[in-house]
């Protein structure tokens, strides 16, 4: 069973070295300009509402994926930085396997007056086994520090 | 197999660096699409998506990605991609969907977000070699075209001013052009030979810019195509083919993968004389003497010969062969897949007589289109008719 074998010296067959060289500037798109410009100034998010279905998208989108209709301007609302975790994990390795100092809690909230969820970090009280069903409320950087990336939503803590 | 109409067509703007993700472009070309078509999403059976490297966009497996924008969500779906060749082998792709009878109704979208790639795509285009025996010289696509366009003018002593000349007509059929990149009313043979020297013998102005954009195409079958239109315009061929990647043991004065991608396509299409049967053709165009190779490639003149007609004006927009009327991807702007809009739709619009100010005159009844990628490997082709 070759698989069973060990790996060999990697550098003992003739190679070259090389790299595949990969930088973007990913735009934020037209609906994304708008959230993101938003968050930069407020602690609340902007939401779409899909004029057909009545779906409320956050963070809002151009264009309703069911109905195929673009979400006209005054079908854009302010709602509040705020939902309910719906589901969640605690990580204690990252993506290499190595251990978290601090174990991180993610999950994804149901932002209220939507019919969307954002994936968030979660920040509680106290310790819980279980999260589900708690209201939670987004922390953003200072407002001088802020970029307009989803970085400027820190974390969501836990209200109440 | 059965016959299968076009539609509808869609086309967001092409420009280097626009703020729509390509979920939103794809979105916006196949909105357009449908308005064409006269058809609501819930009428679509199936999805393809045509998108070149994931290097680009700079997402990887970006089909996924932008689905929703396509119209896809809950519904067969694939995305499609051989490079360059990309642009008309996706319609090739959403064609035989309904050719073979698996689906009554099908849209093709095609999205290339090249703005992405920072500071430029060439970075991209540095991986495509072979890593152990082409890559450790950082050759670059402009090094390699130049060379095979060094052999093609000197296997037929061609002169650098009649190549230029496909950039002044193209970039002047461009001016027609809603979504047009690089239009240029005004533009000269002397503008491009006075261009800067990018590697010898290729100006910049010899060069389509790299661009953001997308574009769509509905099919449906013959038959459904009757509830929308009395005058079907019908896919009659197509055609796809590759050479060796061992490019250093090829002559490049010649496209031959191109010449069996048409054969495939003019023997589907019933065609046996292209030069007689053939009113205009589509040639990919990312630079001015791939126009020319490839209209000798598409077996549309003798070799050597098409920048002759060029010269002659044979490939003007009222000539006897208008030759990208679009205006092509060097004056429309070249997002990979997404010049499917030139290179399909287009024929489309022609035959439809829907392409305004670029329409050709005398009433056209066959078109040709095709793509052309990888290193110097793919060829593409669809030839187009009205029903
Ligand atoms: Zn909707």
């Amino acid at each position: 069973m070759t698989y069973l074998e060990k790996q060999s010296n990697p550098l003992d067959p003739v190679h070259f070295r090389g790299n595949l060289q990969a930088d973007y500037l990913y735009t934020s798109g037209a609906a994304g300009d708008k959230f993101f410009k938003h968050i930069m100034e407020n602690d609340s998010f902007l939401a779409s509402e899909c004029e057909e279905c009545g779906t409320v998208f956050c963070p809002p989108r151009l264009y309703c994926e069911d109905c195929f209709v673009e979400i006209p301007d005054e079908k854009w609302k302010e709602v509040p930085a705020k939902g309910t975790v719906r589901l969640f994990t605690t990580a204690m390795l990252n993506t290499f396997g190595e251990p978290l100092e601090v174990p991180k809690i993610i999950g994804l909230i149901d932002i209220e007056g939507t019919d969307s969820s954002m994936l968030g970090i979660l920040k509680t009280k106290d310790q819980k086994q279980d999260l589900t069903g708690i209201t939670v409320e987004a922390v953003f950087r200072p407002t001088q520090e802020r970029e307009g990336t989803l970085k400027d939503i820190l974390y969501f803590n836990e209200s109440g | 197999m059965r016959n299968v109409s076009v539609i509808g067509g869609g086309m967001s703007l092409f420009r280097r660096r626009l703020k729509e993700t390509g979920k939103e472009l794809s979105f916006l070309a196949s909105k357009m699409a449908m308005e064409e078509a006269g058809v609501q999403r819930s009428d679509i059976d199936m999805v393809v998506m045509g998108s070149a490297p994931d290097a680009f966009d700079g997402i990887h497996m970006k089909g996924e990605n932008l689905l929703d924008g396509a119209g896809g969500k809950d519904k067969p779906y694939v995305r499609v991609f051989n490079g360059g060749g990309t642009g008309v082998f996706a319609p090739i792709a959403g064609w035989w969907h309904v050719a073979s009878g698996v689906a009554d109704m099908v849209m093709v979208v095609c999205e290339e977000k090249m703005g992405s790639c920072n500071p430029h795509p060439q970075t991209a285009f540095r991986n495509i070699w072979d890593p152990i025996l082409d890559r450790p010289l950082n050759p670059n696509l402009v090094w390699l075209f130049a060379m095979e366009m060094n052999r093609y003018m000197t296997r037929y002593d061609i002169k650098k001013e009649d190549i230029a000349r496909v950039a002044v007509k193209n970039k002047r059929n461009a001016v027609g052009h809603p979504c047009a990149q690089l239009p240029d009313a005004n533009i000269t043979v002397e503008d491009v030979l006075n261009s800067e020297m990018m590697a010898w013998p290729v100006n910049r102005l010899d060069i389509s810019p790299p661009s953001d954009g997308a574009s769509a195409l509905i099919y449906c079958s013959e038959e459904k195509a009757k509830e929308f239109t009395d005058d079907p315009i019908n896919v009659a061929g197509v055609g796809w083919n590759i050479d060796s990647s061992m490019w250093t043991n090829r002559d490049l004065y010649f496209p031959d993968y191109v010449a069996n991608a048409a054969k495939m396509a003019y023997k589907m299409a019933g065609i046996n004389d292209p030069r007689k049967e053939i009113d205009f053709a589509e040639p990919y165009d990312p630079f001015t003497y791939k126009e020319l190779h490839h209209l000798e490639g598409l077996l549309l003149c003798d070799k050597g010969e098409a920048p002759i007609l060029t010269r002659e004006g044979v490939t003007e927009r009222d000539g006897d062969l208008p030759v990208c009327p679009s205006g092509g991807l060097l004056g429309v702007g070249n997002p990979i897949a997404a010049t499917m809009g030139q290179k399909v739709c287009e024929l489309y619009w022609q035959l439809a007589g829907k392409a305004g100010k670029r329409q050709i005159p005398g009433d056209p009844q066959v078109g040709v289109g095709q793509a052309w990628g990888d290193i110097m490997q793919m060829g593409t082709v669809l030839v187009m008719r009205r029903g």
